[in-house]
């Protein structure tokens, strides 16, 4: 029982660290908290609904080449011409990005829910050491371990890392010392994109329908999740997104059943005070600046 | 500088304000019952977007927390009109400690009033938390805000019966009192911005460090500010339920909280004649929109759903990139230029 509910725990967790990284790689270098996020997710998602009939990983290929671009596109199209506004006003941006997809996607090709069968393989599950484990929960493991463990290589040991890093330590400074802008901020955001298809391949499994709306709720756990660790902290935002999902895995095993419903209340009130206690998140060093 | 000129210079701008919603209100009398319905629609508009602009015009720190607020006058105005007998039979499952509000009853202006203080009480007891932040942690926190209450809303079903409609609350919302409360919140929101507490509150957006280096207190003044914008924002949700009728929890979340904040960008987050004129040109171009979506300039073909909200979306990135600070930036309406430097204020 302890154990099943532990390995659910690491599922959901890893998850989340997904969800979390994609919204603090942007915000680290940019300080933009990209609510349009969700729906890069939900473009991935809507990928997998189109190649349905298709082998399982030319879907999941096809997400992620859908998420990068459409994710690249919008910083062309809105975020680059931002780029010197202020946190809020890209927040706001991103309001109006997220809205417009999320619009556009309603008007051509999914005006409604759409329902995507499961893949027969995914749902097998198999018992390991007395505990139920699903494909879907080593498939979701594995491909966090990969895009996590790939991240942090990107981020240590290649130059594009090193850039990154630096930009999002002080992107003016790095500019003038030979890192290329616009150049290191697309990549930024195609890494987000790829981040994004995974989510989105993970969701549509889970869920087995994609939606226009279908990104606000892992937005909103990649939000918490980010400031819950850190925002400007790659390794803080992924530790703050495993303990999210393990709060509420642990959350839903122990709440009382009457109290499950108002979960969200609860981890949102968790969120306002970590913002006033820690403002620069739990598990970050620095200090960041409140106003 | 004279006397004459000083007088003048504070109320211009209210006077011309309330004069522009008077306008608005008296074309609605003569026109038909769509310009009666958009009309109303607006002022509630408003109504809240000038609270919002009390809270963010003066401190810089944006809010997507208000709509919460709205829900509260809402719901308030629900308990308080809908029949009695009506509520009994919409209420079973009432706990024992809230029997009471199956009960109550008071009129409409009582609800409103009662709608407005509910949400300034809420505003209360999140106070401290918004005087510890700024910029955009206060973002996340109001957003923070805006999901608790619409989570507790949709999902305490027997009190607020969630995602399936209040009804029955009575047709109350006049466009006189539309018009008479958005013209009380424009007085108030124009006297906080004069006072000497909302004086201060603008120096520490232009400089926070300079504001406390010169002790003013700042999170005292953005906790005044914060609680007095939560009631304009009280009332118009209490207005709006008394428009709507029938609502949900659904009601009052991110798609009106976006309408909002194009509104308040658009017409310029800094100035109170921006938050009005946003209010009102945004309300009369989501209408256009809206027929538009549904074919009134395309002979009668309607296009897909959804192409209102982009062309919203496309018009705030547009006001984002170019001019941030909206159409009227900081500069507020006036009737007669001004002199000199000295009179600005």
């Amino acid at each position: 029982m302890i154990l099943q509910i532990i390995v659910d725990m690491v599922g959901l967790g890893a998850t989340y660290a997904l969800l979390t990284i994609g919204i603090a790689l942007l915000f680290g270098i940019l300080g933009l908290m990209n609510f349009a996020y969700g729906e890069i997710i939900m473009i991935g998602a809507f990928a997998m609904y189109l190649f349905k009939d298709y082998p399982w990983f030319v879907g999941a290929v096809a997400a992620v080449v859908f998420a990068v671009v459409i994710s690249v596109l919008t910083e062309r199209l809105a975020f680059r011409p931002l780029r010197n506004a202020d946190p809020v006003t890209l927040m706001i941006a991103s309001f109006a990005v997220s809205l417009a997809l999320q619009s556009v996607m309603r008007m051509t090709v999914l005006p409604r829910t759409q329902g995507v069968p499961p893949q027969p393989f995914l749902t097998e599950s198999m018992i390991v050491f007395g505990i139920r484990v699903t494909v879907l929960q080593i498939v979701t493991l594995v491909l966090c371990g990969v895009l996590l463990g790939g991240l942090a290589l990107l981020m240590k040991k290649t130059p594009l890392g090193v850039q990154l890093r630096a930009s999002a330590e002080n992107f003016q400074v790095a500019k003038s010392l030979g890192v290329k802008g616009s150049f290191v901020i697309m990549s930024a955001f195609a890494i987000a994109g790829v981040m994004a298809a995974a989510s989105g391949i993970i969701l549509v499994a889970r869920q087995g329908a994609v939606s226009a709306e279908m990104g606000l709720t892992p937005l909103l756990i990649g939000i918490v999740g980010a400031v819950v660790g850190g925002m400007s902290n790659l390794k803080g935002a992924a530790l703050g997104g495993l303990l999210l999902g393990m709060g509420t895995v642990l959350l839903e095993a122990t709440l009382p059943t009457d109290l499950i419903a108002f979960r969200d209340a609860f981890l949102y009130s968790a969120v306002m005070v970590v913002l006033v206690i820690r403002p620069q998140g739990l598990l970050s060093g620095t200090k960041v600046r409140t106003s | 500088m004279t006397n004459s000129t000083r007088i003048r210079g504070l109320f211009e701008t209210p006077v011309l304000l309330v004069a522009i919603v008077g306008l608005v209100a008296l074309v609605a009398l003569f026109g038909d019952p769509t310009i009666t319905r958009v009309t109303v629609q607006a002022l509630i508009a408003v109504v809240f977007v000038t609270g919002l602009s009390l809270f963010s015009g003066n401190s810089g720190v944006m809010s997507f927390g208000h709509v919460g607020f709205m829900a509260i006058g809402a719901y308030t105005t629900a308990y308080l009109t809908i029949p009695v007998n009506l509520k009994s039979s919409m209420f079973s499952d009432l706990p024992e400690s809230l029997g009471f509000l199956a009960t109550i009853h008071a009129p409409f202006p009582i609800a409103v009033l009662v709608g407005g203080l509910s949400a300034a009480a809420l505003a209360l007891v999140t106070a401290p938390i918004m005087a510890r932040l700024g910029g955009l942690q206060a973002g996340i926190a109001t957003l923070a805000l805006l999901v608790i209450v619409f989570t507790v809303l949709n999902s305490w079903t027997d009190v607020t019966r969630g995602s399936s409609s209040m009804i029955g609350l009575p047709k109350a919302t006049t466009i006189w009192w539309a018009a008479g409360i958005a013209a009380l919140v424009i007085v108030i929101a124009w006297a906080y911005k004069k006072s000497r507490s909302g004086l201060q509150l603008q120096a520490s957006r232009e400089d926070y460090l300079a504001a406390t280096a010169s002790g003013i207190a700042v999170g005292r003044h953005r906790v005044f500010a914060w609680v007095l914008s939560s009631i304009p924002a009280g009332f118009a949700g209490a207005l709006y339920a008394g428009y709507l009728t029938t609502f949900n929890s659904r009601t009052f979340f991110l798609s009106l909280t976006f309408s909002f904040i194009v509104m308040i960008v658009l017409g310029g987050y800094l100035s109170l004649s921006g938050a009005v004129i946003g209010a009102l040109g945004v309300s009369v171009l989501q209408e256009i929109l809206r027929r538009f979506q549904d074919g009134a300039f395309t002979g009668g073909n309607s296009l897909p759903a959804g192409i209102a909200d982009l062309i919203l979306a496309a018009v705030l990135l547009f006001v984002l990139v170019k001019a941030p600070l909206g159409l009227m930036g900081t500069r507020e309406l006036r009737l007669f230029r001004k002199r000199s430097i000295g009179s600005a204020l």
